[in-house]
């Protein structure tokens, strides 16, 4: 693979705009799946929000870890949101799936740099799933906007959209790096499904990761929150929700997003060599 | 019925054998679904640590609601492990054809379809289910009566019986569609109501979701009835729940059963 | 005649919906989905007797697996009536479906990741076979095949041809009287194919079975099959024996010369007949009726070492039925008046 190509970032706008067009027609022609499958996803938020409802009726407090009631409605919302930036359905195992049956050589042969192709197949696909997903979402924040607190400053939004956007890059860089292993296993399933219970207990997908900060390492004065503070998961679903709602500001805002940033750089040097790696392996081993 | 005993456990057969084949694979199946099983269990102990019970006056407090628990991992186990690989299976068979090969065959489709495979590494989770049921009981401050004890399984069966409807109505939801990739999405996001105790699902917007999932989709029965019998003190309305989750469990059965009978001849008059 | 299948009529309609292409045509769908009916079976009607062993052949899309499915139960039909065994196939009835066996070549009904054993022994319960018979049966099927060594091998690690061969052995472990074959030489090389033609041959003369085949390889059909039939276009173009075909749809013969030298083209171009000449050999394209007249003209002051004539390849006859159609079928006999 020739150093020109590898750094290109993306193979040419018209074949992007052909991708997109091809993605939006795919959505289109399972809009079926789509609709149902969009909906859905609120599905699992209307428990979690019932069972933090009762807890509350149940508790003497009034907050749990900083939260009220409606700040934890809140927070579930605005995780979706952040998940649907983070989230990469099917990236990992696709891209394992075409290491084990070959079509993988496609892309060793075709002048096209693997990983950039992918990146620009997968914003394209974020793009269209925004653009189609933008109706239910508006409607179920339109119904729970009571639940929010007011609209916050201009910096914090601004700080909310690079979390979002860094928090993109993120999930992509990991799950690619994750499906590459596949060069290295021949069964890569378990390591995703691993990987995936991991994330969505130390996301925050689960619950406010601020009710970690009672629990204790075993190391003296270091609770579990403050070692996840410095792990890569948090940033997929949790931190840009906390910044929303204003859980995390001034100088540790600043530290979070450099550490989000600093993950996101380690992510894509990492999924680069695997490529790398992974593809003279292949190359070497015939596959 | 005795023949259809025989056939089933040579599926049984067939599929321990194969699980025996791939061990390194089973392994690891029984351990990921214990994970994500411990997960869960740590995520409620987080909760416990900032309320004594899960709504007021409920009676879900610790050990009751991880008696709940463990109900809804032995029901959720034996399904997953005699129903579900089946059913997935069969969006595959549809799609290249496999579903011609069953319907030639001397045997009821339904049971065919929804029986061949059977997944041993599920039934880990239901082990530790018992195992998990053992210890909140014993940490209880009353025992569950001999009629709890008696009661227990059959409506454990019941449970077992609404859930098989949904995944048969699902079933026929593929063969009608000829694809349903988010077949086990749809499943997670259905039984997701029915992990946590009925009572959660109160006010002006919990109240019709409680009586949907209960009279129209009853989903809502199948853990709760059971882990109430065993877990709280069987009390009048308990006894209401009995009958109820018994008729839901005979009235789904036979729905599921008119539902997928009907997309097998839609999928006949249909296909070429 | 003691008919096992009888057929009236058969006709199977179903609706296709149109995938149009282009991102406007795709919003557009999202309101109306164009669709279209396609009829792939028009009204088919054909008696089968007991002991027949008949070829089905078509071109892809033609019905062949339409009516096997139908005949088998699988679907049901938009018109028409068929019994197969005294039973109309789509009831199912267990009495009925114990009684028949269906092999598609392309699909696998062994279980994957076992050895052939395995799925035998789940045929024994379904079919409720006595375990003598079972017994008896299978060895006798695996030693005909020859098979023995690959049925308590996984059938993941076996080839195409050694799984098709253990198929069969599923299909038959219940005795069957008629056999749906579907395609079953696909994929085949020459020697697999051979074996399962042999096979095929055997056991049906041995038991008296009734077998329907289907196919788009003339080898098959002119090694096993006493009939033929010919869809296209979801109806019967052609049903009677091989060589009847031939005498009905070919107008010419292939006369082949072998000269002692390599001729002139335009020495034989100015006979009129379509002609190749390679090397020393020049092979004529002649209408039947004139053979006999033009032949000794033709050998006329001409150094000829050999002389044949022979009838157009099946392959070719078949080839042009496929592509004529029902049009080409009314064609061919004004041609051969002209």
């Amino acid at each position: 693979m020739s150093r020109a190509v590898a750094i290109r970032p993306f193979p040419g706008l018209r074949a992007w705009w052909t991708m997109l067009v091809i993605c939006l027609e795919e959505r289109l022609a399972y809009r079926g799946d789509f609709v149902l499958g969009t909906a859905m996803r609120f599905l699992p938020i209307v428990t979690q929000v019932f069972l933090w409802t009762a807890v509350f009726a149940a508790t003497t407090r009034s907050d749990i870890a900083g939260y009220s009631r409606t700040d934890i409605v809140a927070y579930y919302l605005l995780t979706m949101v952040t998940r649907a930036f983070s989230s990469m359905p099917g990236l990992a195992g696709g891209i394992a799936r075409s290491v084990r049956d070959g079509s993988i050589k496609k892309y060793l042969v075709q002048p096209v740099d693997y990983v950039s192709f992918l990146l620009a197949a997968r914003i394209a696909h974020k793009l269209v799933y925004y653009a189609v997903a933008f109706v239910p979402f508006a409607v179920v924040f339109f119904l729970c906007r009571g639940y929010f607190p007011p609209m916050p400053d201009t910096a914090t939004i601004g700080a909310f959209t690079v979390s979002l956007v860094l928090s993109f890059l993120l999930g992509f860089f990991m799950e690619a790096t994750l499906g590459m292993l596949g060069f290295w296993f021949l069964e890569v399933s378990s390591i995703i499904f691993a990987y995936m219970l991991v994330q969505y207990l130390l996301s925050g997908h689960m619950f406010p990761l601020d009710m970690l900060a009672g629990v204790p390492t075993g190391v003296a004065g270091v609770s579990v929150a403050d070692v996840v503070r410095w792990l890569p998961f948090e940033y997929t679903a949790y931190f840009p929700a906390a910044v929303w709602l204003g859980k995390i500001r001034g100088a540790e805002l600043v530290r979070s997003l450099a550490i989000e940033a600093a993950w996101v750089a380690v992510m894509a040097v990492a999924c680069r060599v695997a490529w790398w790696r992974g593809t003279r392996r292949y190359s070497a081993f015939g596959g | 019925m005795d023949r259809y005993l025989s056939i089933f456990l040579t599926f049984a057969r067939a599929c321990l054998v194969r699980d025996m084949t791939f061990r390194a694979n089973f392994v690891l199946e029984c351990l990921t679904s214990m994970g994500w099983m411990s997960m869960n269990l740590a995520f409620y102990l987080l909760v416990f640590q900032f309320t004594p019970e899960i709504g007021k006056g409920t009676g879900w407090t610790r050990e009751p609601f991880f008696a709940f628990v463990a109900t809804g991992l032995i029901i959720n186990s034996i399904v997953q492990a005699l129903f579900m690989p089946s059913a997935e299976e069969l969006t595959e068979m549809v799609r290249t054809g496999g579903l011609d090969g069953v319907l030639v065959q001397p045997l009821d489709a339904q049971f065919l379809l929804s029986m061949h495979r059977v997944d041993f590494s599920s039934f880990a989770n239901g082990i530790v289910g018992v195992g998990l049921l053992g210890w909140a009981l014993s940490r209880m401050d009353h025992a569950p009566p001999a009629a709890a004890w008696l009661l227990y399984p059959l409506l454990i069966l019941c449970g077992v019986a609404i859930l098989y409807s949904l995944v048969i109505m699902l079933a026929a939801a593929t063969i009608l569609l000829g694809r349903n990739q988010s077949l086990y999405d749809f499943w997670f996001y259905l039984t997701n109501f029915s992990r946590y105790p009925a009572e959660i699902y109160a006010g002006p917007w919990g109240g019709p979701l409680r009586a949907l999932c209960t009279f129209v989709i009853p989903i809502l029965l199948v853990v709760n009835v059971p882990a109430r019998v065993i877990a709280l003190p069987l009390e009048g309305q308990a006894w209401g729940l009995v009958w109820l989750v018994v008729t839901a469990a005979i009235v789904s059965l036979v729905v599921s059963r008119i539902v997928f009978q009907t997309a097998l001849a839609k999928y006949r008059s249909a296909s070429s | 005649m003691n008919a096992v299948i009888a057929v009236e009529g058969l006709a199977k309609e179903y609706r296709v919906f149109d995938k149009p292409e282009g991102l406007a045509a795709s919003v557009k769908s999202l309101f109306h989905r164009p669709s279209r009916v396609v009829e792939a079976l028009k009204g088919v009607s054909l008696t089968v007797g007991r002991g027949e062993f008949i070829a089905l052949l078509g071109p892809n899309g033609a019905g062949k697996t339409t009516f096997l499915k139908l005949l088998s139960g699988i679907i049901t039909p938009t018109r028409g009536t068929a019994r197969v065994l005294g039973h109309v196939p789509w009831e199912r009835a267990d009495d009925f479906r114990r009684r028949f066996a269906l092999v598609m070549g392309q699909k696998n009904q062994l279980w994957w990741d076992l050895p052939a054993a395995e799925s035998f022994r789940l045929h024994r319960e379904i079919y409720r076979i006595e375990p003598g018979r079972f017994e008896r049966t299978r060895d006798e099927l695996v030693e005909l095949l020859g098979v023995k060594k690959l049925v308590l091998q996984p059938v993941r690690d076996l080839s195409l041809g050694e799984r098709m061969k253990l198929e069969l052995v599923a299909a038959l472990l219940h005795e069957p009287e008629v056999l749906f074959l579907d395609e079953p030489t696909i994929g085949l090389d020459v020697v697999a194919q051979h074996a399962l033609h042999r096979f095929l041959a055997h056991i049906q003369a041995e038991r008296k079975m009734t077998i329907v085949l289907t196919t788009h390889y003339m080898k098959d059909v002119a090694a096993l099959c006493h009939r033929a039939i010919v869809i296209t276009d979801g109806a019967i173009l052609y049903d009677g024996s091989l060589d009847q075909i031939v005498d009905r749809f070919t107008t010419h013969k292939i006369v082949t010369l072998d000269l002692d030298d390599t001729p002139d083209a335009d020495d034989f171009a100015r006979l009129g007949f379509p002609c190749e000449i390679r090397g020393p050999q020049v092979t004529l394209r002649i209408e039947r009726q004139r053979i006999a007249d033009v032949l000794p003209e033709i050998l006329r002051g001409r150094q000829v070492r050999d002389v044949s004539v022979e009838d157009v390849p099946l392959e070719e006859i078949v080839a042009e039925l496929f592509r004529s159609g029902a049009a080409g079928a009314a064609r061919l006999p004004e041609e051969a008046r002209a």
